[in-house]
């Protein structure tokens, strides 16, 4: 024990002496510190974690190659190391002291940028200090021993400066610590998983940022602990007193053996995509916590109040403040910027009604139909169309549930998604109808994703608390008998009256898809919550409309569905030519969909389809109407329906209801904040509250006085993150 | 000599690869003496101190050092001696004491730091860092350390090369006196004065071979190298001298006050030219003796210069 402290108390004092560790420990990264800062905008907040993140792995590597490897190599080459040897000492204190020593000498310098980030950059202090400083050591022991195996398989300063650099210079570029690994391609991505510094980085970054410990970041910690072993187990085996003592070229295959462990992660991930992933979602959450000012906008808040011009302060990733006058200079010194003049912030728009799964249009060829890819792809053509928080409500439950984690990962820039499970109904009930052709093998199967129909109100409850633990957010039932040759049977009352009561005992909301008048009474006097459809056959009786409004029945008429239905039928496809919808497209689906529509089945299909009797003007009667009741409207589309393109339908639906004579005003309000309490979101979404979400659009005119404004998409941001609509549809490819 | 040997070597090879370094050495120290290993850079003197000090494996051989096998207890020798290596060096901005604290915490025994300091005239330099000695202080620094462990045997691996002539005379004076203390030293050099200054027993190593072996004295006797007597009177000396024993060829200097006489038994025919003077009843001004050096030894031996 004694040589060991011996040599860690003077590698220690001769640390302190040399102004070049001094120099590479701290004045380096002290000046990558404030260029990296300036070059991120680390004044606007977010990426001052980033940068701290860069800065950290800049010294590590610093001290691990240069400060562990090279100065080691020095040593044998000046013969120091020669003197020892006659000592009664092995390598092992000499190397143990190199360790310990510059770790010590390290650590201060996290402390110093931790300071300097919370006191000029405001970043919040870290949540998890312990993992933090447990995490940087366990990388800076890692890479002091790296350094040291270098030394140890190196025969000359010449060869040992050449396998430094191959090494260091990778990990500098593709590691995260020079610029974000997210802007690297894909394959260069794949590469970096092989890199020490980049498990290192993204794991330095998930502490900051996301508060992780060092039990969430278990393989990079296990992968950093393995290599330090084997480094410091080889290191000792193939250590050189004296620089006459060469070892064979070969000699350098060790260092792939002491990279084993990154080349076993990278193996891993380059399959699994986990920490690419990862990687991807804290470059977004850092991207969120930017600190943005738009201002002087016309500002709808959501809820029905509207602010001629102000200004609204996005910070961490959540609306700070809305201002009704001019914001303080002292917050536009730590913002972003944007100019609102002449344009109108409004609450990112929710559609309640959507079936994701369904494409909108006809595919031309089903076999290679890739239902997850054609989720991934609607959901980002939400976000393009502005509307940010989507309700599935029907669509296979295993599947919906999955896009639903992977939206919320935050990996990929997409909009949020709601999950209504599988549709409560009845055998032979709508709902069913759909899986009738299904081969018998499959069928029970493919029933399950999509719907429940419980024979008794106890099977039912069951069925209901089955979901709460599946995860779903809301329950959706389907009570309509359907007309002409296309009849259903009909959910009996008690047993709607029991998923009422057992999902309002799991704290789910839960709508009803109603046919006509009768199905809206009896959803409401079943305690619905919300209804789908309404009805487009019948007038409702007043007498409904205004229980509906006192008991605060959510009304979402889906009109859009109904002015498709019968554009389908009567073979028009004007739909299909609306800018927004050739915007998200896709090309192929859309040319795949007008060539279907004028083909001769769809002209048979269409005659047969066209005795199905739905009415727009009926629909838009009933939603005039219910909006003069009084009645909770919400906005929904139905989304997936033939010729209804996900995101463009919703700019649709609410310029239908503006013609069916409900005022702008009410109709942004059905697609904002009285959608969002429908989906049991209203404390996050859909009005520009302090300590929402700051999920807002920038639009260029103003949509109270023409509603097609909605459309005109200036400005897009999502919990605090300005998205490049242009760019969006590139990420899903990846 | 009763006492058992400090060091014994018998039959020692050593080979790299192809190379044979060591071809055979037999040599023992006896504890007190100072042994000289004196050859020529490459003649394997390095190579046998360094597997005597446990740093190199020999081929073949009996090695003992102080009762170990420098082989296999390698840590339990290490422990027991000191050693001052060719060509090493200390960090830069380490201090002179720091040094020696460092080495003692090596060794399972040390003395105190002050005491050698002072001994070797350091303790004013004690704070001084290593770039900044000279020559002359580094190499004591560097016997400092030879010395932390108090040492039952001391190597001394070429301790003046490389060094001025004062800064040699330094370290000659220190040498000397651990000599006095009894200190058993096995030093290697390729200086001759050195070696008849210093050791107590020669060796003389070429192409790994030791060619001849015992006290410089008796190395010089065992050789075919001639003394000779120089005598330089007051007045001219006559020109018959006597056939003394072992005398070969007489001079004259012009003058005739001066004779050099070569002789294979100088001592004899000394003594016999000045009980001759003496009957001439001539005065005698200076008489000087000149044994063969070592140089001259080893030139008569391998018929090559020591010197590069």
């Amino acid at each position: 024990m004694r040589p060991y402290l011996a040599h860690i108390k003077i590698n220690l004092k001769l640390t302190l002496r040399d102004r070049m560790i001094l120099f590479f420990n701290y004045a380096f990264p002290l000046v990558f510190f404030f260029i990296f800062a300036q070059a991120f905008d680390a004044k606007q907040g977010g990426a001052i974690t980033q940068v701290i993140s860069m800065v950290l792995i800049i010294g590590v590597l610093g001290t691990g190659f240069f400060g562990a490897g090279i100065r080691s190599v020095q040593e044998r080459e000046q013969n120091i190391l020669r003197r020892f040897k006659v000592a009664p000492i092995t390598a092992s204190p000499i190397l143990t002291a190199s360790v310990v020593v510059g770790w010590a000498a390290y650590l201060p310098s996290v402390i110093l940028f931790l300071v300097l980030a919370n006191v000029v950059y405001k970043m919040p202090i870290p949540a998890q200090p312990l993992s933090l400083l447990a995490f940087i050591s366990i990388g800076v022991i890692a890479f002091r021993s790296v350094g040291l195996v270098i030394a140890s398989v190196v025969n000359s300063m010449q060869e040992s400066q050449i396998v430094t650099q191959l090494l260091y210079l990778p990990m500098l570029f593709l590691s995260g610590a020079t610029f974000p690994i997210t802007i690297l391609p894909d394959w260069l991505q794949v590469v970096a998983q092989f890199l020490p510094a980049t498990h290192l980085f993204t794991g330095l970054q998930a502490i900051l940022i996301r508060g992780e410990t060092l039990g969430q970041n278990l393989s990079a910690v296990g992968a950093l602990l393995l290599t330090t072993a084997v480094a410091l187990f080889i290191g000792n085996k193939l250590f050189r007193w004296e620089k006459d003592e060469k070892l064979p070229a070969s000699a350098k295959l060790w260092l792939l053996v002491v990279f084993v462990p990154f080349i076993l992660l990278g193996t891993w991930e380059a399959k699994s995509r986990d920490s690419i992933a990862k990687s991807k979602q804290l470059s977004r959450e850092m991207a969120r916590g930017r600190t943005t000012l738009i201002k002087d906008a016309r500002i709808v808040i959501g809820d029905g109040d509207v602010i001629p011009s102000g200004s609204v302060l996005i910070r961490n990733g959540k609306i700070e403040q809305v201002f009704s006058s001019a914001p303080p200079k002292s917050v536009e010194d730590i913002a972003n910027v944007v100019e609102g003049a002449g344009k109108t912030i409004i609450p990112g728009l929710i559609d309640a009604h959507v079936h994701l799964g369904n494409p909108g249009g006809i595919v031309q060829d089903w076999a290679k139909y890739d239902a997850a890819k054609s989720m991934r792809h609607a959901l980002i053509a939400y976000l393009y169309s502005g509307v940010t928080a989507v309700r599935s409500v029907g669509d296979s439950l295993d599947s919906i549930l999955a896009m639903r984690k992977e939206s919320a990962s935050g990996e990929r820039s997409e909009s949020e998604l709601l999950v209504c499970g599988p549709l409560f109904t009845t055998e032979g009930g709508h709902g069913t109808e759909y899986f009738a052709g299904v081969p018998e093998k499959y069928r029970e199967q493919i029933l399950k994703q999509f719907v429940r129909t419980p024979k008794t109100p106890d099977e039912a409850r069951a069925q209901v608390r089955e979901l709460k633990t599946a995860g779903v957010d809301a329950i959706k039932a389907v009570l309509d008998a359907g007309q002409a040759s296309f009849l259903f049977n009909r959910m009996d009352a008690s047993i709607l009256r029991a998923i009422v009561a057992e999902s309002h005992a799991q704290n789910l909301p839960v709508t009803v898809h109603t046919g006509d008048s009768k199905d809206i009474a009896d959803a409401v006097a079943a305690g619905a919550d919300g209804i789908e459809h309404g009805s487009d056959r019948d007038r409702i009786p007043d007498l409904l409309l205004s229980e509906m409004a006192k008991k605060g029945v959510a009304y979402d008429p889906t009109l859009a569905v109904v002015e498709a239905w019968n554009d389908y039928v009567a073979g028009k496809t004007d739909l299909l030519d609306r800018p927004m919808v050739q915007q998200v497209g896709p090309v192929d689906l859309i040319a795949s969909t007008k060539k279907f529509i004028d083909s001769p089945d769809a002209i048979k299909l269409r005659e047969r389809l066209g005795k199905y009797n739905v009415s727009v003007a009926i629909g838009m009667e009933n939603l005039q109407r219910a909006h003069r009741a009084g009645v909770n409207l919400v906005a929904g589309t139905d989304s997936g329906n033939m010729l209804l393109f996900h995101g463009p339908a919703l700019h649709r639906e609410l310029q239908l209801w503006v013609q069916a004579g409900v005022p702008a005003e009410a109709a942004l309000r059905a697609a904002t904040s009285q959608a969002a309490r429908a989906l049991h979101a209203e404390g996050r979404i859909g009005s520009l509250a302090k300590g929402h979400d700051a999920t807002l659009l920038l639009l260029d005119g103003n949509p109270l006085q023409d509603i097609t404004v909605t459309e005109r998409i200036s400005g897009l941001y999502y919990k605090g993150e300005r998205i490049g609509r242009s760019g969006l549809f590139g990420d899903e490819k990846k | 000599m009763t006492a058992s040997p400090v060091i014994s070597v018998r039959g020692l090879h050593k080979s790299y690869g192809d190379f044979q370094a060591v071809r055979g050495i037999d040599f023992e120290v006896r504890p007190g003496e100072v042994f000289g290993l004196l050859g020529p850079n490459g003649a394997g003197k390095t190579t046998t101190v360094e597997i005597l000090e446990g740093l190199r494996v020999r081929t073949s051989g009996d090695v003992a050092v102080l009762g170990f096998d420098p082989s296999l207890q390698t840590q339990r020798l290490k422990d027991r001696i000191g050693v001052s290596l060719q060509h090493t060096n200390l960090p830069d901005k380490i201090t002179v004491m720091e040094a020696l604290e460092l080495f003692a915490a090596f060794y399972s025994r040390s003395v105190e730091p002050k005491q050698l300091l002072q001994r070797l005239q350091l303790w004013e330099k004690r704070n001084a860092q290593y770039s900044t000695l000279s020559g002359g202080q580094k190499q004591r620094l560097a016997l400092a350390l030879a010395l932390i462990n108090d040492p039952q045997l001391l190597f001394l691996d070429e301790p003046t090369t490389g060094l001025d002539p004062q800064v040699r005379l330094e370290i000659h004076s220190l040498i000397e006196e651990l000599r006095s203390q009894k200190c058993t030293i096995l030093m290697t050099t390729h200086y001759i004065e050195e070696a008849e200054r210093l050791c107590d027993r020669v060796a003389i190593i070429d192409e790994g071979k030791i060619i001849a072996m015992g006290t410089p004295r008796e190395i010089q006797a065992q050789t075919l190298g001639h003394s000779r007597i120089e005598i330089q009177c007051a007045a001219p000396i006559p020109d018959n001298p006597p056939a003394a024993t072992g005398s070969e060829t007489f001079r004259y200097s012009d003058d005739r006050r001066s004779l050099s006489v070569t002789s294979t038994h100088a001592a004899k025919t000394l003594v016999e030219l000045v009980k001759w003077i003496d009957a001439q009843g001539l005065e005698l001004e200076d008489i000087r003796l000149n044994r063969p050096t070592l140089e001259d030894v080893f030139i008569e031996l391998t018929g090559k210069s020591l010197r590069e």
